[in-house]
């Protein structure tokens, strides 16, 4: 995240470029670090069979690694990809619509479609699946880990482009921010269900309203508690994700009162 | 000499630290970082109860033990029930809460911190004496550890961590053992909080973030974990090498950025170098040699 953001703002902001090449600069820069997590990180950490522990303790150094950095070149105060943070407003009814939002939304909306159909329709995809439940049995399938491990990097880096070139066009980053942004992610794919694109998505935009809205009851430094409060209520007491009741098929009624199949030919012989 | 007191002190409390969390993410194998939010309650509660409560400082520090441990139970109930990574997260979940709370109540200074925090020692018997308190207080928590870690008990610990399936089939109960390591590691941090509060005077939200938790991890991942003296190594490594660039006399800007690359670079190079840090762990379950000749005859 913080590598993306500050691509863009070197682009947008330092070399007063357009924003179209400031994303295909954060998406080079972010796709290349990906690369290289995945290819010396985590390959080498995997090879060793270290505990997920380990490799989370790694990963959070890396992020803060990379924050330090990025505060010793860029300092501490917050920026934004463009200069301002504000979008001309047009109002439909009651509603005010920013320049912003419907891009956001509709690329978003796009991003998760598309991410969906690769997860369900694609080779690939279903090898991701199949290695993310059982990856040595899913090699003794013929299914080549590492790179599926790789690919798995890449769509991450992907969307994180994605993520930071709306976020850092909306609001103010600094460069401890993806630390948070990543425990908001966090709190939201436990609470959508490891493993499912729409249960994350609608997780986060549940969240996502929630902590926004409670700026009606309550005051709005509480807003970051709220976040935390969840945090720990989804992982204590959801740690398998929110499941929303199964609703009744037809098939299921129908089969229901159907009676017991006779057991196959070769059983009874 | 005071800036020499300073950090023979700040030292100090960090091998408490340090030692205090291997008991927990070593010996224990609990996966939660939130260490620096017992060691912030321990601060808060001795500060408040001795500043506006006039408690004496001692049982001040007391009460902030008992509070860290507390809440370390109240954190360890309901996020035992889930395991390794989730207890992780629950953990930081836990100390942003607890950190964003301090920061929101009118009692604890909010963010801006609590100040005139009664000094304890100092002004009786100098500097110097609240050296050697603390001086004493990490060799009491190290021989402490130490001799938990040689326990029966210690071996119930090494047998619950490595396969806790069959530590229960032998009908122990590793939810009680567990809660038990979490809150003494948590309650020593505490002690810690409230050392800290007295010598200086002055504590904020911001000192037990995040980048706290790191750092406490870092000493204990690059001195080794599961040893007694790994920690202490850490500790004082990944401590002097700060004070050493702060010699440098870079603008605080700088500094603060290169001082966590210094850490954050240091781990990295000792996870892929040398994982099993600067004092590796020996294997618990290898007898002794006295115990093999023994065994021999």
């Amino acid at each position: 995240m913080t590598i993306a953001f500050y691509t863009a703002f070197v682009v947008v902001q330092g070399l007063d470029w357009p924003a179209w090449v400031a994303f295909i600069a954060m998406l080079a820069t972010t796709l290349t670090a990906s690369y290289a997590l995945e290819r010396i990180g985590f390959e080498a950490l995997r090879a060793r069979g270290v505990s997920v522990m380990f490799v989370f303790v790694f990963t959070f150094m890396v992020s803060e690694f990379v924050a330090y950095l990025a505060a010793l070149i860029f300092g501490t105060w917050p920026q934004t990809i463009f200069p301002t943070m504000f979008w001309p407003v047009t109002l439909v009814g009651d509603i005010a619509v920013s320049a912003w939002d419907l891009p956001a939304i509709g690329s978003t909306a796009a991003a998760l479609a598309a991410y969906f159909a690769f997860m369900r329709f694609t080779r690939t995809g279903q090898f991701m699946i199949g290695v993310a439940d059982n990856p040595d049995l899913a090699a003794l399938y013929g299914i080549d880990k590492r790179k599926i491990f790789l690919v798995t990097m890449l769509i991450s880096g992907a969307f994180v482009c994605l993520g930071m070139f709306l976020y850092g066009t909306r609001a103010q980053v600094l460069p401890e921010t993806g630390l948070s942004l990543m425990l908001f992610a966090v709190a939201a794919t436990i609470m959508g269900g490891i493993g499912k694109v729409a249960g994350a998505a609608i997780a986060a935009l549940i969240l996502a309203v929630i902590q926004n809205a409670s700026i009606l009851m309550i005051p709005s430094e509480w807003q970051g508690f709220l976040l935390y409060v969840f945090l720990f209520f989804a992982i204590v007491f959801f740690p398998s994700g929110l499941r929303l009741p199964r609703r009744r098929s037809r098939f299921s009624t129908a089969t229901r009162d159907m009676p017991p199949a006779a057991p196959p030919a070769e059983s009874q012989a | 000499m005071e800036y020499l007191y300073g950090i023979v002190i700040i030292v100090g409390l960090y091998v408490i630290l340090a030692t205090s969390f291997n008991l927990i993410i070593g010996y224990g194998g609990l996966v939660s970082i939130a260490h620096p939010v017992f060691f912030a309650l321990g601060a808060y509660t001795s500060a408040i109860l001795s500043r506006d409560f006039h408690v004496p400082v001692l049982l001040a520090m007391l009460a902030g033990f008992f509070v860290a441990f507390i809440a370390s139970i109240a954190l360890a109930l309901p996020s035992l029930r889930v395991s390794g990574d989730y207890l992780m997260i629950a953990s930081i979940g836990f100390q942003l809460g607890v950190l964003e709370l301090i920061k929101n109540v009118r009692f604890t200074g909010g963010p801006g911190g609590f100040t005139n925090i009664p000094p304890f020692l100092i002004r009786e018997f100098g500097r110097e004496s609240y050296v050697l308190l603390v001086l004493a207080v990490v060799a009491a928590v190290i021989l402490l550890i130490w001799w938990i870690a040689r326990s029966d008990y210690g071996r119930a610990m090494s047998a619950m961590r490595d396969d806790e399936l069959a530590f229960a089939s032998v009908g122990r109960d590793a939810m009680w053992m567990k809660i038990a390591i979490f809150g003494l590691g948590s309650g020593l941090a505490g002690v810690a909080g409230g050392l800290y509060a007295h010598y200086f005077r002055f504590i904020t939200p911001e000192q037990f973030e995040i980048l706290q938790s790191s750092a406490i991890l870092t000493m204990v991942v690059v001195g080794g974990m599961r040893t007694t003296w790994g920690p202490v190594v850490g500790a004082l490594l990944l401590q002097a090498l700060p004070q050493a660039i702060s010699f440098l006399q870079l603008p605080p800007s700088v500094l603060g950025p290169i001082q966590g690359l210094l850490f954050t670079g240091l781990v990295l190079v000792f996870m892929f170098f040398r994982p099993q840090g600067l004092v590796p762990a020996k294997d618990v379950w290898r007898a002794a040699p006295a115990a093999k000749a023994r065994e021999a005859r």
